[in-house]
């Protein structure tokens, strides 16, 4: 094997496939016996399928059929817009340019941390993480105050340099900046989870052939994690279409009008035109079927290929850096400091303000206290705090622990159909929130165990919104661990599930843990379903955020979100601690 | 690995379309009243309490009212208010009644009511949101008539619909920033606003369709206005505009002076901000505001099929009297004739309710083309 190493054109592909050997042992061995594995098996694809398919079901009824039966005026409602067009073209060019952003920033970000030396290791991926846990309001707002061309405080400050107001976030460009970087943080977990699971022996073994650093990472280290790169770009494709915060704070101001507008305008006056937004939420559910089978159909392609956990041992260990060791460190405090410590400062900021003008010192003189402690004084605060904190961890233990078996279903098995449950899993990202919590509502209203007005049922939400995620995360981990780790194990005489327990989660856990980290940190601020299925006693932060909003209270709402982020980092770094400690460790 | 992406598509489609043929159509709404509303024994109840309280005055129905409602012990509400903690803070310090608070935009609480009724689960006992909801509500016959004298003071706007009575108001006014815009300075009309001075400095939100109708109403119809003029000067307006969405993050830009004028704020959130010092206001120091001052009612409506009727009936006579200092402090107006009123002597103008209730899509549209077609002419 070293002795092509010394070709620069042999790529990993070549380097890992087995010479010879049997093509595809496993494909025989598939029966239907009444094992446990069957159980647990037939057990996740019943449950995920369910998950899916409520939502789903419930958004194609009421968009193909009414009362009459099959009805397609919906779709004229939805399309018939003459500038759709035009609304279509910003949709891909803004999400485009999102996902080209987040990946760039996320990937780099990811391989920094997991496969260098660079310093203050924790601290660097608590915060690479913030983005994620402020509110998108927040975080946007944030952003007007610094780079409007009006009022921008980075426009001020560097007016003498370059003139005035060098930065319009009111553009399809600024759009591109906030969304990028605040879906940094998926692209960031999915290939920290990546790295970690990768063998530096291969790179290593190029860098001593004689390749540079760029071919390596070119021919060696991308390819080896595109499974990650196909899941981030499928992901965050998705959300940047369907997301509508960015483009109304930012591109309505100067008439940039986008696909999701449409979904708003529908869904905003009596009766709600669920019809219309569903025939618009199918096109969206068209991308996402046609990228997961993209998605399988690339990352399948010789399925060892990206299996760099094998039976041989393997310490993940940091990369010096060399002589780039100040350009990089250079390079992340510039990047921290433009995106999680500018926005903070902003968001701080204004929660110390009563209400909000450029610095002066006479701004400074008001500041005062008095946002934090309305927001201490909240009645339900506390309560709302126990509820999210419980299902936040709730719901990522059971996507996580769903996911993982998923994910060996549809990686590894190879049972009849297991295409279609990854598809499934991937729906939820395409159903608008609030038409997730009318079809939630709607089943277990019916439902004969007292669900409904409970904190289950928005239990139930969170694991289905929260599923697509999950999967990702999961079976990116898992494209990367070799079958022959589990064959070893099931001739010593390992059942599955012992297998699956002791060998296969403990080497997925950076996909688990990553994939836990972003349930855990989004489901704090989801809203749009948790409005209609909450119930008296069961309210969330999130409730509590949007009613400050809706009050007027944005510096009340400012101090949440500081709270928010101190309360979260910590959190994160506690579940990353721990994430650490099992299944593959550093140095 | 062998893959058909055929086959998941397919039978995705077909288990899609099988499990929702068997949960009948999802999206239908209550109409003629799901599941037996008004025979149901909770709809019964309360009709027979709701109407024996209506039947009684002064001093009696006091007595018996809060008896019964002590007795009850508990009551639901379901709100779009977001000041409701604070009165359910009054309420609960003078009645001996626990309050279980559902809370949420409008469009959910409506949403939330009206499937729980169409699956025959009653878990509201009054309705307290804005006029467009309880309209809904009150058009699909969830809600029971309430009578006191207390409904007799509130102002007439407030008390169109026997269903439900208007508790507080909501006022559509012009705000400015006062260091933006100097004293003298202010706009005076929503045609100056229209005017090339103006250009940029304007801001308006994105969903105030109902602002938009009445306005429409108000130049058409009592001002004499063609339908043509008033869409080329609606235009206008909106090609001097930047567009915000949600009048919170309107207010914040407004005292940050990303924009000079809102066409459109409420005047709470003006008046909340200029109580914290905000360089912002809504009223000139000398002269008049801009008018006409679009005005929405919010209001309450007793649940057909309360299980606690008593409460219910006992939370709206609160409402209408110590909550309306609830309102007041709140910046809000109150909806009882002859209190304190921040518009006494303005020429106020509602939203046509009836109009939104029949055609929301023409004038959602309308609206909707005006700023898109402003913009456009930057």
């Amino acid at each position: 094997m070293t002795a092509n190493l010394a070709d620069p054109a042999v790529t990993p592909e070549e380097l890992r496939r087995p010479a010879d050997g049997p093509p595809e042992p496993r494909a025989a061995r598939w029966r239907w016996p009444l094992t446990p594995k069957m159980f647990i098996v037939a057990g996740v694809a019943a449950a995920i399928g369910y998950l899916a398919l409520v939502p789903l079901g419930y958004l194609i009824w009421g968009t193909f059929f009414d009362a009459q039966g099959l009805d397609l005026g919906s779709f004229e409602r939805a399309y018939g817009d003459g500038r759709m067009g035009e609304l279509w073209g910003n949709s891909l060019a803004f999400a485009g340019g999102a996902a080209l952003l987040s990946i760039t920033v996320g990937t780099t970000l990811a391989y920094l941390n997991v496969r260098t030396a660079v310093p203050f290791k924790a601290l660097f991926f608590a915060a690479s993480i913030v983005p994620l846990i402020v509110p998108g309001i927040l975080y946007t707002v944030s952003w007007i105050f610094l780079a409007s061309p009006q009022i921008g405080l980075l426009n001020a400050f560097l007016e003498p340099i370059l003139g005035t107001a060098p930065f319009n976030i009111f553009t399809i460009w600024g759009m591109i900046w906030v969304e990028g970087l605040h879906s940094s943080p998926i692209v960031f977990l999915l290939m920290v989870a990546a790295f970690r699971s990768m063998d530096p022996s291969l790179e290593e073994s190029a860098l001593m052939s004689g390749a540079t650093r760029l071919q390596t990472l070119r021919k060696v280290t991308l390819p080896l994690v595109r499974p990650a790169l196909l899941s981030s770009i499928l992901v965050i494709l998705i959300t940047s279409l369907e997301s509508f915060e960015v483009p109304a704070l930012l591109g309505l101001q100067n008439g940039i009008y986008v696909f999701t507008s449409r979904i708003y305008f529908v869904l905003r006056s009596y009766p709600q035109d669920l019809g219309a937004a569903g025939a618009l939420a199918v096109s969206l559910l068209a991308v996402a079927v046609i990228g997961v089978a993209v998605t399988r159909l690339l990352a399948g392609k010789g399925s060892k290929t990206y299996q760099t956990v094998t039976g041989k041992g393997f310490r993940p260990r940091p990369l010096d850096l060399g002589k780039w060791k100040p350009v990089v460190g250079v390079g992340i405090l510039f990047y921290f400091f433009v995106t999680v410590v500018g926005p903070l400062l902003v968001l701080l900021y204004a929660a110390l303000l009563p209400f909000y003008q450029a610095p002066s010192w006479e701004a400074i003189s008001s500041f005062t206290l008095d946002n934090f402690a309305q927001v201490f004084e909240m009645n339900s605060a506390a309560r709302a705090l126990k509820n999210s904190l419980i299902l936040g961890i709730g719901a990522a233990t059971i996507v996580m622990g769903l996911m993982a078996i998923a994910a060996w279903i549809s990686v590894r098995s190879t049972i009849p159909g297991r295409g279609i449950v990854e598809q499934l899993s991937f729906v939820p990202l395409v159903i608008p929130g609030i038409v997730l919590g009318l079809s939630i509502s709607f089943v277990y209203l019916r439902f004969p165990l007292p669900i409904y007005g409970t904190i289950l049922i928005l239990l139930i939400a969170y694991c289905t919104k929260y599923m697509p995620y999950g999967m990702r995360y999961a079976s990116t981990s898992m494209t990367q661990i070799s079958s022959e780790l589990e064959e070893s194990a099931m001739v010593s005489g390992a059942s599955w599930w012992t297998t699956f327990r002791r060998v296969l989660l403990p080497l997925l856990s950076p996909g688990i843990t990553a994939g836990f980290i972003y349930i855990l940190v989004v489901s704090f601020r989801e809203l749009s379903s948790s409005i209609l299925l909450y119930s008296p006693g069961n309210e969330v932060l999130s409730i509590l955020i949007w009613e400050q909003f809706e009050n007027g209270s944005f510096n009340v709402l400012a101090a949440i979100g500081v709270l928010m982020v101190l309360a979260l980092m910590f959190m994160v770094t506690v579940a990353y601690k721990l994430g650490a400690k099992v299944g593959l460790r550093e140095d | 690995m062998r893959n058909r992406p055929l086959v998941p598509l397919v039978s995705l489609a077909a288990v899609a379309l099988m499990t929702s043929a068997c949960g009948g159509s999802p999206t239908a709404t209550a109409e003629g009243g799901g599941g037996g509303r008004d025979s149901s024994a909770e709809a019964v109840a309360a009709a027979e309490t709701y109407d024996r309280l209506n039947g009684l005055s002064g001093q009696e129905r006091t007595d018996e009212l809060v008896a019964c409602a002590e007795e009850e012990g508990e009551l639901n509400v379901y709100t779009s208010n977001t000041d409701m903690e604070k009165l359910i803070d009054g309420f609960t310090d003078e009645y001996d009644i626990e309050v279980n608070n559902y809370r949420a935009n409008s469009e959910s609480v409506l949403q939330r009511i009206l499937q729980e009724d169409e699956a025959g689960y009653y878990g509201a006992d009054v309705l307290e949101t804005n006029a467009l909801e309880l309209g809904v509500a009150s058009d699909e016959g969830l809600l029971h008539p309430y009578e006191s004298e207390l409904r007799d003071s509130v102002r007439e706007e407030g008390r169109e619909d026997e269903n439900w009575t208007a508790t507080r108001f909501n006022a559509f006014v012009v705000g400015w920033n006062t260091d933006l815009v100097p004293p003298g300075e202010e706009p005076t009309s929503f045609e100056e606003l229209a005017e090339p001075q103006w250009k940029g400095k304007v801001s308006l939100e994105v969903g105030d369709v109902d602002w938009f109708t009445a306005l429409h109403d108000y130049y058409v119809e009592e001002q004499g206005m063609s339908e043509d003029e008033f869409t080329e000067f609606m235009t206008r307006l909106a090609s001097n505009s930047q567009v915000a969405k949600g009048h919170t993050t309107q207010g914040e830009l407004l005292s940050a002076g990303q924009f000079a004028v809102t066409a459109s704020s409420y005047s709470h959130t003006i008046d909340k901000a200029a109580a914290g010092g905000a360089p912002v206001a809504w009223r000139p120091a000398n002269g008049e505001p801009v008018q006409p001052i679009v005005v929405r009612p919010n209001g309450i409506g007793l649940v057909k099929t309360a299980t606690n009727p008593c409460a219910a009936t006992l939370f709206v006579d609160y409402e209408l009297t110590g909550g309306q200092e609830v309102f007041a402090e709140a910046f809000r107006i109150g909806a009882i004739e002859g209190g304190e009123d921040p518009l006494e002597g303005l020429e106020v103008f509602p939203v046509p309710e009836e109009k939104l209730l029949e055609d929301p899509d023409t004038w959602n549209k309308a609206y909707e083309d005006v700023v898109a077609n402003g913009q456009a002419l930057d």
